[in-house]
């Protein structure tokens, strides 16, 4: 019968859940996000990337518990599809393990309604919603970790980047006078970060904004678009969408022989999809990112998880920085990491990672601001010869 | 109305026209189809699409010229088209149609995966040709390229033509579609003639995707849902089993689509778009040239 | 446990829109109109109670009504065509639907915050559950009872005189309208329990999982609406329980430890399931309890000659 053993199988898929006592002391972090699909890229870079640092914090000792004992770290990748109700049954399935903390998701999208389930505010007990400590490495459209006090994150915050990229550009270039913005309307992150970021920050550098073309995420044909670019001759050019569309408007442009004197473009397409798409036509693009291969530290980690097969970008490098800071709270917190202690080891680390005010990242210090979000040291790179090269880097 | 506008509407016009010939062609496809099968093939957008990347996996790897890519592309979906029709469509019984249905969704969801999976989801450099080149006609900019897909997409349309009434196996396949039983009761073999029009259909599908990725000069997973949408949009224009009415639903669909665009704006344009396909439908349920009202 | 019981809150969800769609694949006809329909419940009911303080329960029948009526008002001129027309005149229904949930911003103010639904940012903070202090297992409790109650109700009405109109229509409607059937009435009055038992899963999801967007509600959820009854078999309302357990159950949840290789069995089993069953996991024969009766296959067609 090939229902009942669909039954079967399902149902002793599902008991693999339950939770595997570790003999030798491990402490377990979870990782979760979008490992599979179109956006699969990035979790899979995050999850190699987060077990690279795993393997480090284990070659240098693991971690310290109450005790003085010492504990490895060991983490597993669930892949939630970009998906929110399987993001939200992700995040419940980790909470049955004996993981003690959570990095992920890849999507803004599962972030928030996964933040939702979560309880807003610690210690209130007329709120039943989720507790369980979430430290989130790529989800990146702003604002998001204020809804609820059990989610950090080490995100950028791009609305510190493109203010100081757009005074850097009014700086540099002190003859632009009007800017153009390009939105990718139908996905959160871009539209956010055009109309709340971009735009604010252009304004704020005495930019004119001379218009904005929109276009959704699977759009094709962008001609109209940019022919109101053309006419308007804006001396810069904001782009605010992902990969795909990103090069489907530069290839326009560059038909349309619109040649903005900068182009600035949203930072996840900082990535290699990017130049694997259009690097001809990306040639020039600046975009802020909290990433490079600039020092030691980062060119080990970027090696290390360039070992693994992935890449270490700007959203992968907060992924590797998630364990190294979570390491350090580790230590500090005093967890015990027996299965009676689960509960309130996950509150020991939550405390830890609410108590800190700046933390240590691969370009340098991160502050930690009070609603749980992060600033970041940053770059602005440019794409040129088919690569992101460093054009500034501000000391901060 | 100012000068600039209507020289927008013309140049909207021209543009839309140009690129609803890919639409034509994904509307072509699956009016064949379902003109001879009388079943709905949801997974022809994907594998169209996943021909496109066996093109372009000539491309990367071989450094193949836009010529053979084309082709390369064209014929890769023709044998996922074949492919298909033997996953979801020659074993479900023809009395149960939701079967095929379902198996095609299926289909579609896992062709789009392997694409997803081998290509990491990544858009890659589509080659195209006249690239750089714009005729100008006054104020109104005809691109070279959108050209060039537009007369591939003719040519497509002319061989096609050509298969279907000037050779032994068009008149089969016209057979089949028009009197299944009787055709099979003259000794045409009826599954042979279906999964040939698999093959037919899956080569405009990827000629579609080519020239589809070809104009935007990129190419993603994520065109496919586009084109299969598309696609059953300008077959029920047109429709159902009507070529010409394909080509035609094609072209409106490109144009209306431009149209709204410049009117309405990229949010409120597909509102429109549905509004009046929704309209066009309750009103004409025949489409255009549909020989029945409503027939399924 | 409470990963079990958020498990059975998405089967519940789930096989809520399914049914949805049952209703009216029984008249033959296949709506991607499901989704648009369960993203009404889903606005709606979150405005109810996030925006203006209601009780989950009155939300929740309120936006099924509200859905409910819409369906009715679209399924007079949809129902005009079908098959195919009908596909694409309900997907269009749907996705015109998505795009005006892309375009709406209505927000008010509650306890300092603006809450509603902010355009393609979507509708935040749909926290009724947690912030009245229920229980995860009270959630499931609660979504498990509307399951059951819409389950029963299919389940009486099928074995009524309705439920043979339905099938009836579903089945030959040439036939069925020779014998008196009014063809517009029954499909419209499916189309609207369709749009009632949508509207209700929508309001339900909503609310487990606080924060709804128009991209939720694309054409994927329409298709999978219709693929839970076709999947599962159109006998009884069972058929589609079981293949929201095989998709959400085993395909989705079940299959997680395969990682990356999971999505792509996805689609190669659903293919697999319909070549080997393709009248769905349960079959199309309605299941009669304690009927040992086996209804007569019906006339074998014309053998093909291949």
């Amino acid at each position: 019968m090939t229902l009942a053993k669909f039954l079967t199988v399902s149902t002793l898929a599902l008991t693999v859940a339950a939770p595997a006592l570790a003999e030798d002391k491990t402490i377990s972090i979870a990782g979760f996000g979008a490992a599979s699909g179109v956006v699969g890229i990035f979790g899979q870079n995050s999850g190699a990337a987060m077990s690279a640092a795993a393997e480090k914090i284990n070659a240098e000792g693991g971690v310290t518990l109450a005790d003085g004992s010492t504990a490895m770290i060991e983490t597993t990748y669930y892949d939630d599809r970009c998906n929110a109700e399987e993001g939200i049954s992700v995040l419940r399935r980790i909470a049955t393990t004996d993981a003690l903390v959570a990095v992920g998701p890849t999507c803004s999208n599962v972030a928030e309604p996964l933040f939702g389930i979560l309880q807003a505010k610690v210690d209130d007990d007329g709120d039943t919603g989720l507790q369980f400590p979430v430290f989130t490495d790529v989800a990146i459209k702003g604002g998001l970790a204020g809804i609820s006090e059990w989610v950090f994150r080490n995100t950028p915050s791009e609305a510190m980047m493109y203010d100081n990229l757009f005074a850097w550009i009014r700086e540099t270039h002190p003859e632009a006078k009007t800017i153009y913005g390009g939105v990718e309307e139908d996905f959160a992150h871009s539209r956010a970060t055009w109309y709340a970021v971009m735009k604010e920050a252009a304004i704020k550098h005495g930019f004119e904004v001379v218009g904005e073309a929109q276009w959704l995420l699977n759009d094709t044909n962008f001609s109209n678009q940019v022919r109101g670019m053309r006419r308007a001759e804006p001396d810069v050019v904001a782009i605010s969408a992902h990969p795909f569309t990103t090069c489907g408007a530069l290839r326009e442009m560059a038909r349309q022989k619109v040649e903005p004197e900068v182009l600035v473009g949203l930072t996840s397409s900082s990535s290699l999809e990017t130049l694997s798409g259009c690097a001809a036509e990306a040639e020039g693009m600046i975009i802020p990112t909290s990433f490079a291969p600039v020092n030691d530290d980062a060119k080990f980690a970027a090696d290390a998880v360039a070992a693994k097969g992935a890449a270490l970008d700007l959203h992968s490098a907060a992924a590797w920085e998630n364990f190294m800071i979570l390491r350090d709270v580790i230590n500090a917190a005093g967890i015990e990491g027996t299965a009676d202690s689960r509960d309130a080891d996950r509150r020991k680390i939550r405390d830890g990672l609410a108590a800190l005010t700046e933390a240590e990242g691969l370009l340098g210090q991160n502050k930690r601001l009070p609603d749980g979000e992060a600033e970041k040291p940053y770059v602005f790179v440019g794409a040129s010869d088919a690569s992101w090269t460093v054009v500034h880097a501000p000391d901060s | 109305m100012d000068y600039f506008f209507f020289i927008d509407l013309l140049q909207s016009l021209t543009d839309g026209l140009l690129f609803g010939t890919t639409y034509a062609l994904i509307g072509i496809g699956f009016t064949l189809i379902f003109g001879v099968m009388r079943k709905l093939n949801l997974a022809y957008g994907a594998a169209s699409l996943a021909g496109t990347y066996i093109g372009l996996l000539a491309f990367l790897n071989l450094g193949a010229p836009p010529a053979l890519v084309f082709v390369i592309s064209a014929l890769g979906a023709g044998v996922i088209g074949l492919v298909v029709y033997y996953c979801c469509f020659r074993f479900t019984p023809e009395t149960v149609p939701m079967a095929s249905l379902l198996a095609s969704v299926g289909m579609l969801l896992f062709i789009d995966e392997v694409v997803v999976h081998l290509s990491h989801g990544m858009p890659y450099p589509y080659p195209s040709v006249f690239r750089d080149s714009v005729i100008e006609i006054g104020e109104v900019w005809v691109r070279g390229d959108l050209l060039f897909v537009f007369l591939m997409c003719v040519v497509a349309m002319g061989v096609l033509f050509w298969l279907l009434h000037r050779t032994p196996l068009g008149l089969a396949t016209r057979a089949v579609s028009q009197q299944p039983r009787a055709a099979q009761l003259c000794g045409i073999d009826s599954a042979r003639v279906n999964a040939l029009t698999f093959v037919i259909a899956g080569v405009l599908g990827g000629v579609a995707g080519a020239m589809t990725a070809a104009a935007v000069g990129v190419l993603s997973p994520i065109i496919a849902m586009g084109l299969t949408v598309k696609g059953l949009i300008v077959v029920v224009i047109g429709g159902l089993g009507s070529i010409p009415g394909a080509i035609i639903g094609g072209l409106l669909v490109g144009a209306a689509e431009n149209i709204f665009l410049l009117l309405r704006g990229v949010t409120e344009r597909d509102i429109y778009v549905m509004l009046l396909l929704f309209l066009f439908l309750t009103l004409r349920p025949g489409g255009l040239f549909g020989a029945h009202a409503g027939r399924d | 446990m409470d990963f079990y019981f958020g498990l059975l809150q998405i089967f519940g969800v789930h096989t809520l829109l399914g049914l949805s769609a049952y209703v009216v694949l029984l008249t033959g006809q296949v709506s991607m109109a499901q989704a648009g329909f369960y993203a009404i419940g889903a606005y709606a009911a979150g405005a109810a109670t996030a925006m203006f303080g209601m009780h989950i329960i009155p939300a929740v029948l309120l936006a099924g009504l509200v859905s409910a009526a819409i369906a009715c008002a679209v399924g007079f001129p949809a129902l005009r065509v079908k098959g195919l027309m009908l596909v694409v005149a309900t997907l269009a229904f749907g996705e015109m639907v998505r795009m005006i949930f892309f375009n709406l911003t209505w927000q008010v103010e509650r306890d300092g915050a603006l809450v509603g639904p902010n355009g393609a940012e979507g509708f935040r903070a749909i926290r009724y559950f947690p912030e009245n202090g229920w229980e995860i297992w009270q959630v499931t409790t609660l979504i498990w009872i509307f399951v059951a109650l819409v389950m029963a109700a299919l389940w009486w009405m099928d074995r009524t005189r309705a439920g043979a109109v339905l099938r009836a229509v579903g089945h030959d409607e040439v036939a069925a309208q020779s014998i008196g059937l009014n063809l517009t009435a029954v499909k419209v009055g499916a189309m609207t329990a369709g749009g009632f038992i949508a509207g209700i899963g929508g309001s339900l999801y909503a609310h487990t999982v606080t924060h709804i967007e128009h991209g939720i509600f694309g054409v994927l959820l329409a298709t999978f609406a219709v693929a839970y009854p076709i999947l599962g078999g159109l006998g009884s309302v069972f058929g589609t329980l079981i293949a929201v357990l095989f998709i959400q159950g085993f395909l989705v949840e079940g299959l997680r430890f395969m990682g990356d290789w999971r999505s792509l069995l996805f689609g190669a089993l659903i293919v697999v399931a319909m070549n080997l069953r393709p009248k769905g996991l349960l079959g199309d024969t309605p299941l009669r309890l304690g009927g040992l009766r086996r209804k007569p296959s019906s006339t074998p067609a014309l053998q093909e000659a291949d």
